[in-house]
């Protein structure tokens, strides 16, 4: 719900630019702080208004949060984001939230975790791996799936290659649409790496984010292999303007994917319209 | 002879039977006795739906371009200014002249829709011309594959305006001093709700994407105030200039009630002045006066 | 119940416009809108409902939310003061009273307050207006609402030839009475004039229920050919309540504002990157319907549609919400 602090939730606080990771040519982190320390605090999932204040504002999933900041990924594919790669540490920001329901991590607790990511669609995710790695005596074995275009579009690199594989319990497979001379992995598109790797549906939940067009497969492919449509969770991007369920523009059927998403399971998408 | 209602209804059946087209584009009764709005027929038991009164307004020549990249063929019904319309259309390369049967239909002028409905059914027979066909110079369809035949000259009705009737209106705001002109379309505009019916209705208007739907681009910020109603309204109208076909459904349909067409109509003035007579949608080989370059054009603004 | 001459309703404005800004229906370029008394003006009380609902004085149609400057790499903003202006809106007729209650939903209600129309509303005294006459478009009792007595109002007043009979409901409605105690005069006589009675009807019962089955019906492709896909029905509707949030710079200060947004454009809905999961006009009318008559009644439990027929009466194309209403009913799963 709004915080506290925020009288009228509307209104962003100014906040402060503190670090900028370049992730991939195209995929930049800022991690962002205000003058009393980081904004809010989120859950895994939720999402935060973003702005330049003198260029627009817009909703993304927050990737992950430190003790005094909070860390956004964003992908250059318009007029605020575009602005966004531009700036430097220092820059002014605004910021409000946090908005949407998160990642269910009540049901999820003590599942073995399955998590799907494509491109950008890694960033939400991240924020539950991060959380079930904290966490990490709440939940069973970490299984996390990944691709993106080409090497250089791998997002999180590190996390990827170096923090995430040392997690006990926790494997990473990694691949591209298209290697490059110097790549050793896997080549393939992400829903026909997952039926490759066959994960098993029992007793799991498999998280899902990415391109449309991939969740669209990779639901297809956990169907495949046999996972139910409540053991599927993914999180939606809509274009959002108020954030609160108010201004109208990104419900699903009755349901406002600001307010009462991102995250569904595919139980619950089954029951909207496909509108997204 | 029988009616053209009764002629549009045979000629749809006629046409989606033998599957000549897909679709026939005509009118139908509304919610009320004064609105006849479009209806799209495809199933020939519907075409007693179609009917042909003094509520007949909207310009279909617009639809064809919801259909633009179908390969159905369609019919549609054309008065005057629809069929000036689809000239226009073809002039801007928006359709294709072989996918569209136009049966055309000599319009007598329609009737004040708004008059209906503050005056009731009992003052039918005398609800006055529509304002948009007060100045109509050609009430007969320019293009036609057929022409439905009316009945003796009851059909020929009280339109075909001289040149000048159309521009009273226009003429009235330029006798205004500036101060007036000013409060006049400021008091207009300071109205206008943005809903862009007025864009969408116009059969000049067909860019695939319209600067007023890329608010990002920045030419035209979203508030619904002076300025960037001004800005809108001067924008629509010069860029329509020299194509707009005085159709007046702009007008018609602007929920405002804001006299658009006068300041269409001030444009059509001035561009006849600086190039010569033009009418747009008539002459389908006649280049628009602003879509053409010639040396001795006059260049007083420069 | 109190009475108060035709003639003498300007002077009953005067003394209201005293303690706060009047907002009634007046004569404007040939339409009827509710706006700000000015001592005088031509009211139209008599004719109709004005033909932009209310909304506006809640919910305007642009708004300045806050101020910000930005001299990179740093930034200030500043809130505004809080509204604080009493108002009084007068000739509300018993639609648009219900369109507040839907507004209040929205606005004030699912875990967020919206401080801008808290503020506006809460500051507001509502003077209704009752219909004795109905115009050809109004069907509002097909949504159970009395033309001849409004919900959730301050004062109500009823149409007499030469008079106007007045009954306070509220607290801040018998305040209003005492500030005119002076043109007042106790009806003795008088009945309360009998309800408009409409003759277009929408049948509802079932509606929602039907439509839950009907998002990939045929249907919307059909009625959805005539719409020309422009905004009067969002933006004269007392119930649409969409708007966009954007930014006005000048050098380096600006100011961010919300404006009305209509469901009917191609930009309400389309992302960054292009992507657009209403591409035409069919799944975006659909939407406006699905809207009034079930997401809104699943998420809030009423209609989004009080029959006050501004859509129907200026619709470019006679888009008619009872038709759509009966056909859904109708059609074939």
């Amino acid at each position: 719900m709004a915080n506290a602090e925020q009288v009228n939730p509307l209104v962003p606080q100014i906040g402060k630019i503190i670090k900028i990771v370049e992730e991939t040519p195209d995929i930049k982190t800022f991690h962002v702080t205000t003058d009393k320390g980081k904004p809010f605090t989120p859950m895994p999932g939720q999402l935060a208004m973003f702005s330049l204040l003198d260029v627009g504002e817009a909703m993304f999933s927050i990737t992950s949060q430190g003790p005094e900041h909070l860390e956004l990924a964003i992908k250059k594919v318009g007029m605020l984001t575009d602005a966004l790669h531009e700036v430097e540490v220092g820059q002014a920001v605004g910021i409000r939230g946090p908005y949407g329901n998160g990642f269910p991590l009540e049901m999820m607790k003590g599942k073995d975790l399955l998590f799907i990511g494509g491109g950008i669609g890694l960033a939400p995710v991240r924020s539950l791996i991060n959380y079930t790695i904290e966490h990490r005596e709440d939940y069973g074995r970490l299984w996390i799936i990944y691709g993106a275009r080409s090497p250089a579009d791998l997002c999180f690199k590190d996390d990827l290659f170096k923090n995430w594989p040392k997690v006990k319990d926790c494997r990473v497979d990694v691949t591209v649409d298209k290697g490059d001379a110097d790549w050793k992995g896997h080549e393939g598109f992400v829903p026909a790496f997952v039926e490759k790797l066959g994960p098993k549906p029992e007793g799991m939940v498999a998280i899902t984010c990415g391109p449309p067009i991939m969740i669209k497969f990779v639901l297809q492919s956990l169907e495949k292999l046999g996972f139910k449509d409540e053991q599927i969770v993914t999180t939606l991007e809509m274009r959002m303007k108020c954030g609160i369920g108010k201004c109208g523009r990104c419900n699903l059927g009755s349901a406002y994917v600001c307010l009462d998403g991102p995250v569904f399971t595919l139980a619950q998408l089954k029951q909207m319209p496909d509108e997204y | 002879m029988s009616t053209i209602q009764e002629q549009m209804r045979t000629r749809a059946r006629e046409l989606l039977t033998s599957g000549e087209v897909k679709m026939v584009v005509g009118w139908e009764k509304g919610a009320l006795w004064y609105m006849s709005p479009p209806a799209f027929i495809t199933d020939p038991a519907e075409v007693d739906r179609l009917v042909w009164d003094e509520f007949c307004h909207n310009n279909l020549a617009k639809y064809l371009l919801d259909y633009k990249f179908s390969d159905d063929r369609l019919a549609i019904f054309v008065k005057g200014c629809d069929a000036r319309g689809i000239i226009r259309l073809l002039q801007d390369k928006q359709i294709e002249r072989e996918k569209v049967y136009l049966i055309g239909i000599n319009c007598p002028g329609l009737k004040d829709e708004r008059q209906g409905a503050v005056l009731g059914e009992d003052k039918r027979a005398e609800l006055p011309l529509a304002a948009r066909c007060q100045g109509c110079r050609h009430p007969a369809p320019v293009v036609y594959d057929e022409l439905l035949q009316d009945e003796g000259t009851a059909a020929k009705g009280e339109v075909a305006a001289t040149a000048e009737d159309r521009f009273t209106a226009t003429a009235e705001v330029e006798a205004m001093s500036p101060d007036e002109r000013y409060a006049f379309w400021t008091n207009h505009y300071d109205r206008c709700l943005r809903c862009y019916a007025c864009r969408n209705v116009c059969p000049a208007c067909n860019c695939r994407e319209c600067i007023f739907d890329r608010s990002q681009s920045g030419w035209c910020g979203k508030q619904m105030n002076r300025s960037e109603n001004m800005f809108f309204a001067i924008t629509r109208a010069m860029h329509v200039a020299g194509r707009c076909i005085e159709c007046g459904e702009c007008e018609r349909v602007c929920p405002e009630g804001i006299p658009i067409m006068t300041l269409n109509n001030k444009i059509i003035k001035e561009i006849n002045t600086l190039f010569g007579d033009y009418e747009a949608g008539l002459d389908p080989e006649a280049m628009p006066p602003l879509g053409k370059y010639k040396l001795d054009d006059p260049e007083e603004f420069l | 119940m109190l009475k108060i001459s035709k003639d003498q309703i300007g002077e009953l404005l005067n003394i209201w416009a005293k303690g706060a800004k009047v907002f009634v229906p007046q004569e404007n370029g040939g339409t009827s809108q509710f706006k700000a008394w000015e001592g005088q003006g031509k009211l139209t009380l008599g004719e109709g409902n004005a033909l932009e609902p209310p909304k506006d004085l809640f919910f305007p149609r642009t708004e300045t939310m806050y101020r910000y400057r930005v001299r990179d790499p740093e930034a200030s903003l500043e809130e505004l003061a809080p509204l604080e202006e009493k108002r009084v809106l007068v000739g509300v007729r018993s639609c648009d009273a219900r369109s507040f209650a839907i507004m209040d939903d929205v606005f004030l209600t699912k875990g967020y307050i919206d401080e801008f129309y808290r503020q506006r509303r809460e500051n507001t005294a509502v003077v209704a207006l009752a219909c004795t006459t109905a115009q050809p478009t109004c069907f509002c009792t097909s949504f159970g609402i009395d033309p001849g007595r409004a919900e959730g109002v301050d004062l109500q007043m009823w149409p007499l030839a030469d008079s106007y009979l007045l009954e306070a409901i509220t607290p801040a409605g018998k305040d209003l009475l005492e500030q005119a105690a002076a043109l007042l005069t106790e009806a003795a006589d008088e009945k309360v004039p009998a309800a408009a009675q409409p003759s277009l009807t929408a049948d509802v019962g079932g509606v929602t229920e039907k439509l839950q089955q009907m998002f990939e019906h045929p249907y919307w492709e059909a009625v959805s050919r005539k719409c020309i896909g422009c905004g009067a029905c969002t933006y004269l509707c007392p119930t649409c309540h969409c708007f966009d949030i954007q930014s006005e710079n000048r050098g380096d200060s600006g100011y961010k504002f919300r404006c009305w947004d209509s469901c009917m454009f191609s930009e309400y809905t389309r992302m960054a990157g292009g992507h657009q999961p209403r591409p035409s006009k069919k799944e975006r009318l659909r939407n406006r319907f699905l809207h009034k008559l079930q997401y809104f009644p699943e998420r809030y439990g009423k209609f989004a549609c009080v029959g006050c027929g501004r859509c129907l009466d200026r619709c470019p194309v006679s888009m008619d919400i009872t038709r759509v209403v009966r056909e859904v009913k109708e059609v074939t799963l």
